[in-house]
């Protein structure tokens, strides 16, 4: 924690309370996110990774504060502090009209670009529509705004009187991330922004992104399941498992040295481009992710683990900072 | 610049391009409209009134100003003036008054068996559609009742939908107790047997143009609630919710201004039907007695009285061609509207 920092996130969990029988009483609890701490300084991108179902994206969208709007019986813990200048806001605790006019700091780039633009909407009333809620531009300013910051994104101003279904899937996402910009947020939260485009235009948007993190001085938290593609933007990295937080430190620490057992088997699926190294050792890991409705006790990795040990099913394993900033949860690789 | 406008039309727009192209539909909604919007000026059109009368250089306007009483210009009749008869008479005497009278001038409400006998008038170059068993003119009450169904079906689709809308809006959006709270009232509700919760309200109150459209109101909103509770059920888990919430819209913003025009599809579809509904209910009532007090013009008592006289043919004709044709111009248009909502073409209703 120093004063660079924009999030705090401690001992974050999400809860999801599922009912049943006659009078839908609570039988079960799906723990989505159960526990996890990490922060991101300003003008940082810190990657998350993990497999599908691992909490990723409700990790993504607690910190926005956008679950209790699907899920309204939702249970949110632990605290999400942003350092706004010198306010304090912690998102995890404040109501959806409280937290309100802190929306133009953090916004959101999503997933399937398909979904995410209003198809009644043009591109110029989409992008906006931010404005409109967050400064006081006459519609004058808003219209340069927009056209501004669609060239950012390499899209024409003309196109702004277009509807969104004629665009293709990148020049969308494009879209989207000149929504995302428009008030100069201090974070974004990219929620698998690539991972719904081709291959090659994958390559051109996180480009995009790199350059605008530099020009707009923003941070990105960018969540995705590609590792190379982690590996290539991020400053940290984020390791996920089954709601809990496996291993959090430098890119370049874990990605090349990983230390947790499961860091290691995702990394070593990681396909890589050079027939030299085909004698790699591929770690294969057995059955199936367990539920997050009924968490194994302990480590939940310990059904899965190559090197699980008795111990391992009777605490949870501290988040514990093993090298310099760089903390793993298992205390058998330390 | 001009061409790429061209190409960015809303899905809206499009859609009513191609409702454009569907000829019979569209036709019907044009014929519809236009006699639709000619009804509201039916009062200067069709009536006994005179539009403009000059009497010993005098200026009078009768259609506007409503009652001059006979004896004003000289005409020895009791209560108001005819000025049909004055027309006639002073032509023939070769005054300097005159009169314009409409181009139908005959009203819905006048008794012409005052002027001579003609009650069950057969059709004649006067009476286009005959007289009915008080000697009022078919015809002109066939085009007041014309207005006032069209009327009261539309005021009466578009205030169910509001409420639908409204209620199985918020419904499908908050979900929870509310979504359960309201399903439990809308379920008690519609198993009521609401024919007959009409039938004895208008047999103790005297009902009303409004009377009726409030209490068909209180019992049709419910058909829209269940499908806007879908749509909006559907929507909100979309992620241009998600996007429209996380910049701070608020929920009413993001219920009207980005859920509601995508929820427009059943809305459209469904408003000739509902509006066909609206008609038939209207008439239903009238030919039970319950519905608009007499002698509104209404198809449903021109059908009850034809029904009455089954001999004198144009008075059971008149009422039922005017529904008939009336409600298949609506289904052509509302078939149309689908047709325009359909993603996939079929030729066959073009």
């Amino acid at each position: 924690m120093n004063k660079n920092t924009l999030v705090d996130v401690k001992n974050l969990s999400v809860h999801f309370p599922v009912h049943g029988g006659v009078f839908s009483k609570r039988v079960a609890t799906v723990k989505a996110v159960d526990g996890i701490n990490f922060s991101i300084d300003r003008k940082q991108i810190v990657g998350m990774v993990g497999e599908s179902g691992c909490g990723k994206t409700t990790v993504g969208r607690a910190m926005i504060n956008i679950l209790r709007h699907v899920a309204p019986d939702v249970e949110i813990g632990g605290s999400i502090e942003y350092h706004f200048g010198d306010e304090v806001v912690d998102f995890a605790k404040l109501s959806s009209s409280e937290v309100r006019k802190y929306r133009s700091r953090v916004q959101m780039i999503f997933q399937d670009p398909y979904a995410s633009l209003n198809p009644r909407m043009t591109v110029a009333q989409i992008i906006s529509e931010p404005l409109q809620l967050h400064t006081n531009m006459t519609n004058k300013e808003q219209t340069e705004r927009v056209g501004w910051l669609l060239d950012k994104v390499g899209l024409q101003p003309e196109q702004a009187r277009r509807y969104p279904h004629e665009f293709s899937g990148g020049q969308r996402q494009r879209v989207g991330i000149a929504r995302a910009l428009a008030t100069n947020p201090d974070l974004i939260i990219c929620d698998e922004p690539v991972s719904a485009l081709d291959v090659s235009i994958q390559a051109q948007v996180i480009n995009l992104m790199m350059d605008l993190q530099d020009e707009f001085d923003v941070s990105y938290l960018f969540i995705a399941h590609d590792l190379s593609v982690v590996e290539h933007i991020s400053d940290k990295i984020a390791v996920m498992y089954l709601g809990d937080m496996a291993e959090y430190g430098n890119a370049q620490d874990v990605y090349h040295q990983p230390r947790h057992p499961y860091s290691k088997a995702l990394l070593s699926a990681v396909p890589l481009p050079d027939p030299s190294r085909k004698d790699r050792k591929r770690i294969v890991l057995e059955g199936d992710v367990p539920t997050p409705l009924n968490k194994p006790s302990g480590c939940a990795f310990r059904t899965r683990c190559p090197i699980a040990q008795p111990s391992c099913a009777e605490s949870k394993p501290e988040f514990k900072e093993q090298a310099k900033d760089h903390f793993v949860a298992c205390p058998l690789v330390e | 610049m001009s061409e790429q406008q061209e190409i960015s039309l809303s899905i809206l727009k499009k859609r009513w391009l191609k409702f454009k192209t569907l000829k019979r539909g569209y036709y019907s909604f044009v014929l519809l409209a236009i006699l639709y919007v000619l009804s509201w000026f039916l009062p200067l059109l069709v009536n006994n009134r005179a539009l403009v009368l000059s009497y010993e250089g005098e200026m009078y306007f009768p259609v506007i100003s409503g009652y001059y009483a006979g004896s004003e210009f000289e005409q020895d009749v009791p209560g108001e003036a005819i000025y049909r008869e004055l027309q006639a008479a002073w032509e023939s005497e070769g005054s300097d008054n005159w009169i314009i009278m409409p181009v139908y001038p005959y009203s819905p409400y006048e008794d012409i068996t005052v002027a001579g006998n003609k009650m069950y008038d057969p059709p004649s170059n006067t009476h286009w559609l005959g007289t009915d068993n008080t000697g009022r003119d078919v015809f002109a009450r066939l085009c007041y009742a014309f207005n006032i169904s069209i009327s009261f079906a539309l005021v009466l689709t578009v205030l169910n939908y509001f409420i639908g809308v409204l209620i199985g809006g918020s419904m499908g959006y908050f979900g929870g107790k509310f979504d359960l709270f309201f399903q439990r009232i809308i379920e008690i509700w519609s198993s009521l047997p609401m024919l007959f919760v009409i039938i004895i309200i208008s047999s103790i109150i005297r009902p009303s143009f409004f009377l009726l459209i409030f209490i068909y109101t209180i019992v049709n909103w419910i058909g829209m609630t269940y499908l806007m509770r879908a749509e909006f059920y559907r929507e909100k888990s979309k992620d241009y919710v998600a996007a429209a919430l996380s910049m701070g819209q608020t929920n009413f913003k993001v219920m009207f201004k980005h859920i509601l025009p995508n929820a427009m599809v059943p809305i459209i579809t469904f408003f000739p039907f509902a509006v066909v509904g609206g008609i038939s209910a209207l008439v239903s009532l009238d030919y039970l007695g319950f519905g608009m007090p007499p002698p509104t013009p209404s198809w449903g008592q021109m059908l009850d009285v034809g029904l009455q006289n089954i001999t004198k043919a144009w008075m059971v004709f008149a009422p039922i061609s005017a529904l008939f044709s009336t409600l298949i111009m609506v289904v052509f248009i509302g078939e149309a509207v689908r047709e325009a909502f359909d993603p996939k073409v079929y030729s066959r209703l073009r």
